[in-house]
């Protein structure tokens, strides 16, 4: 159960002339259409004014980690796709990644190549999401459905891959479940073309150059370098703030070793970076995606892994860069079929710490788009 | 006796018409809302009730009525009750001076906008009762939003409209001609059916106001799209903050007085500006003579009636249609942006725009090259307006802060805010750090 706020006495503020204001309690969630999931944000308002917000989250607390301890290595996958549900083939390749470096596993390079493939997918597909609610969040109605429309598409290619459309339990410890299909390729590349050459540039139109998206944005919720670090921001948050920092080239994983990533920065530090990085991570996704397909080895899918294996004693730490930042798994092997402990870095919980140092002083409309920009997910947050 | 039957008879085919219509558009609106939407938006829309799911029209409203009348616990009763009635009942008597065609204005009143005005700044009570009544902060706040903005949009809205009136003081009827009647010529009317008699002189039919006064028709417009609570001006019901802002406690009947109210408001203001920027019912086939002459004084008026009724109706779904284009495109403003927008863009616009026009119609020279010289003025400042001053200043619609120095500005504030910070508490910057 969430814990309950703990709110500042004061709840009166000194108004113009000495007159007294009272402060008002708004709870915005759990239940409210924009809060992007089970968040509920506590708002101490002065008028339309924020002065204290207190985030309380744990409304989709599922226990995972715990649940991890219970089962063997080779069922995590099918867990994990649940914490952050925008981008689940990325939850696998970190529990795959954890569990490989535990047992000193390497996958063959077609898998590798593979996952490369089907996070950069799905990274498309998580900021089609962020930017499509993100819109939708500021009141334009049309963009989210744009997005979904393509996101519909890249979901289709994975449920021809795996089977499902949202949790894959696709990527497993050595290797994926399957090879691609017949036409997978072909398909795959259709997709890559037309979303690069008709709907990124669609979108693009609708949002960027409007003026009402614009000054809705800009200067909305900075975060300077120094503070983004404080708080240990990380993924497109981060680099919205000109900090180059991505996993994916910092320490490189899988076929990321092979594959030059180009880093997308942007200077301003506000909602409109942030907006506009995802936007052009979706361009390089893209054109990540195509050198991988250009350049997939062949050969086997998976090092033949027992489904009940022991790794040795030890423990490890691996992170992948996932749509939200960096998605760690600590993992803890005692020696027996199940892991002593798993314990999962969610980029949301992370990188929603800094929402009540941005709110203070905003307007109520802000509350959203600061919220929206940051693009939590609280099956990340609460786990 | 005769004269009195006629009213009558005229009376109640109007209402009858008024009602008819009000009813009709308002829940054909809410259909092609959602198909134009639909067809924007890449996707069906309604589908199944109907070719094109167009019966949903009859049974979205029906589904209304028959729900239960909920009244959640701790509302002020009364106000919560008769607050859609105070919303609802501007709309419906606001329809009486619509001047669909000569026959069918149930009341051709001599202050037309005056009344439409006044009317329409009765909604916000209504609004406002809702916010209040309902004891729900999202409705507290909705009702707070929507009564600045609608006080704030209604001057700009006023004020565009008396660029029109001042045009029907130089080309209005009673000017034109050897009949000119020199007591009344230059006054200025404020009667719909006479600003509409002005668009459509027997030279010059197609003298439609949006020509000489473009500015006027963009800033009315504008309002209107605040004053009816749409797109990018629909923060008093903005789904992702308020929920669903004064309507949130609201079900049943009462919503759908709300709902259906809001439509006929898009109505009415499309109506308003078809009849004082797009020349009312004036189009091809309004000739009354030409079918008078043809069909005998009865027939010939009820054909010339339906065709003006048509020319009018097309225009006000054209105005209805860019309502639901510019829902599907733009995002919403934020509070501020929306009063900033208000009282430092478009009533200073407004009243440059009276002052300018006013001025060049009392210059001494013929009233064709007065008026030429005014549309000019015009015109010149709405593309000065909409292109040249936001390029050549960065200033925004939205935002007096240029683009180039919003991120100054923003990095300024964000290290201002910083210090203060860390000279009110070191403790928690140095916790960040570590």
């Amino acid at each position: 159960m969430a814990v309950e706020p703990n709110l500042e006495p004061s709840l009166y503020t000194e108004g113009i002339g000495g007159l007294r204001s009272e402060e008002m309690i708004l709870n915005m969630g759990p239940q409210h259409p924009s809060t992007h999931g089970v968040l509920r944000l506590v708002l101490v308002l002065d008028g339309e004014t924020v002065v204290q917000c207190t985030p309380v989250i744990g409304y989709l607390h599922r226990g995972m980690e715990k649940i991890f301890e219970n089962r063997p290595y080779m069922a995590g996958p099918r867990y994990i796709d649940n914490a952050d549900y925008l981008s689940p083939m990325i939850n696998e390749s970190a529990f795959s990644g954890a569990t490989e470096q535990l047992a000193g596993i390497e996958p063959p390079r077609r898998a590798q190549y593979i996952r490369v493939i089907v996070n950069e997918l799905e990274r498309i597909a998580s900021h089609l999401v962020a930017v499509g609610t993100y819109g939708l969040d500021l009141g334009a109605s049309t963009p989210v459905l744009w997005c979904f429309r393509e996101r519909e598409v890249i979901l289709d290619l994975f449920e021809s891959l795996s089977g499902h459309r949202f949790t894959h339990n696709y990527i497993r410890p050595g290797g994926v479940l399957f090879d691609f299909p017949k036409g997978w390729l072909q398909q795959c590349e259709a997709f890559l073309d037309r979303f690069i050459d008709r709907s990124w540039p669609e979108l693009d139109g609708l949002l960027t150059g409007n003026e009402i998206f614009e000054a809705r944005t800009q200067g909305v919720g900075y975060i300077d370098p120094q503070q983004a670090l404080a708080f240990a921001m990380t993924g497109p948050n981060l680099r919205a703030s000109g900090i180059p920092f991505d996993i994916r080239v910092d320490r490189p994983y899988d076929a990321y070793r092979e594959i030059a990533v180009e880093p997308v920065t942007e200077q301003s530090g506000d909602c409109w970076g942030r907006y506009l990085v995802r936007m052009k991570e979706m361009k390089e996704s893209v054109r990540l995606c195509r050198v991988a397909m250009d350049r997939l080895p062949g050969g086997a899918i998976s090092t033949r892994t027992p489904i009940a294996f022991r790794p040795p004693r030890g423990e490890v730490y691996f992170a992948v860069e996932s749509a939200r930042g960096e998605e760690g798994l600590y993992m803890v092997s005692d020696g027996s079929e199940y892991p002593y402990r798993a314990k999962l870095r969610g980029p949301s919980f992370v990188n929603l710490q800094i929402l009540p140092e941005l709110l203070r002083g905003r307007r109520i409309g802000d509350v959203i788009a600061i919220l929206g920009s940051i693009d939590i997910v609280l099956g990340d947050v609460d786990r | 006796m005769n004269d009195v039957v006629q009213n009558i008879i005229h009376f109640v085919i109007t209402f009858l018409f008024a009602v008819f219509f009000l009813m009709t558009a308002a829940s054909l609106l809410v259909w092609s809302e959602r198909k134009v939407q639909a067809f924007m938006q890449d996707r069906w829309g309604p589908l199944h009730y109907g070719p094109q799911g167009i019966l949903l029209a009859i049974l979205d409203p029906m589904k209304l009525l028959l729900k239960e009348d909920l009244k959640p616990k701790g509302t002020d009763s009364i106000v919560f009750r008769i607050a859609p009635m105070v919303f609802f009942a501007p709309v419906v008597t606001a329809f009486v001076v619509l001047p669909f065609s000569p026959y069918l204005t149930a009341s051709a009143l001599g202050t037309g906008i005056i009344y439409y005005v006044a009317l329409s700044s009765i909604d916000v009570v209504g609004i406002f009762m809702a916010g209040w009544g309902s004891n729900n902060k999202y409705a507290l706040i909705g009702g707070l939003r929507s009564a600045a903005q609608m006080i704030s949009y209604e001057l700009p809205l006023v004020l565009a409209l008396v660029g029109v009136v001042m045009l029907t003081s130089v080309v209005g009827q009673d000017c034109v001609g050897t009949q000119a009647n020199l007591n009344t010529c230059g006054v200025g009317s404020i009667s719909f059916t006479q600003v509409i008699a002005a668009q459509m002189r027997p030279g010059v039919p197609w003298l439609w106001f949006v020509l000489l006064q473009p500015l006027g028709l963009a800033v009315y417009y504008i309002c209107g799209l605040a004053e009816t609570n749409r797109t990018p001006f629909d923060l008093p019901e903005a789904e992702s903050e308020l929920v669903a802002g004064y309507l949130t406690e609201y079900s049943g009947l009462r919503w759908a007085m709300f709902f259906l109210g809001e439509y006929g408001n898009m109505t009415i203001v499309s109506a308003v500006a078809t009849a004082l920027f797009l020349g009312g019912w004036s189009g091809p086939g309004t000739a009354i003579d030409f079918w008078v002459g043809l069909l005998g004084p009865f027939w010939g008026n009820v054909v010339f009636n339906i065709i003006a009724v048509f020319w009018f109706v097309t225009k006000m779904v054209v105005l209805l249609l860019v309502f639901q284009w510019i829902r599907a495109t733009l995002p919403r403003l934020r509070a501020d942006q929306l009063m900033r927008f208000a009282w430092l863009y478009l009533i200073p616009l407004t009243l440059a725009n009276i002052i300018i026009t006013g001025g060049l119609l009392l210059l001494p020279l013929d009233r064709p090259v007065r008026m030429g010289i005014s549309a000019a003025a015009n015109w010149l400042l709405l593309i000065l307006v909409l292109v040249t001053f936001r390029r050549v200043t960065g200033l925004s619609a939205a935002s007096t802060i240029p683009s180039w120095l919003r991120r100054q500005v923003a990095t300024t504030a964000a290290a201002k805010a910083a210090a203060t910070r860390a000279a009110q508490s070191p403790e928690p910057a140095s916790a960040g750090r570590r």
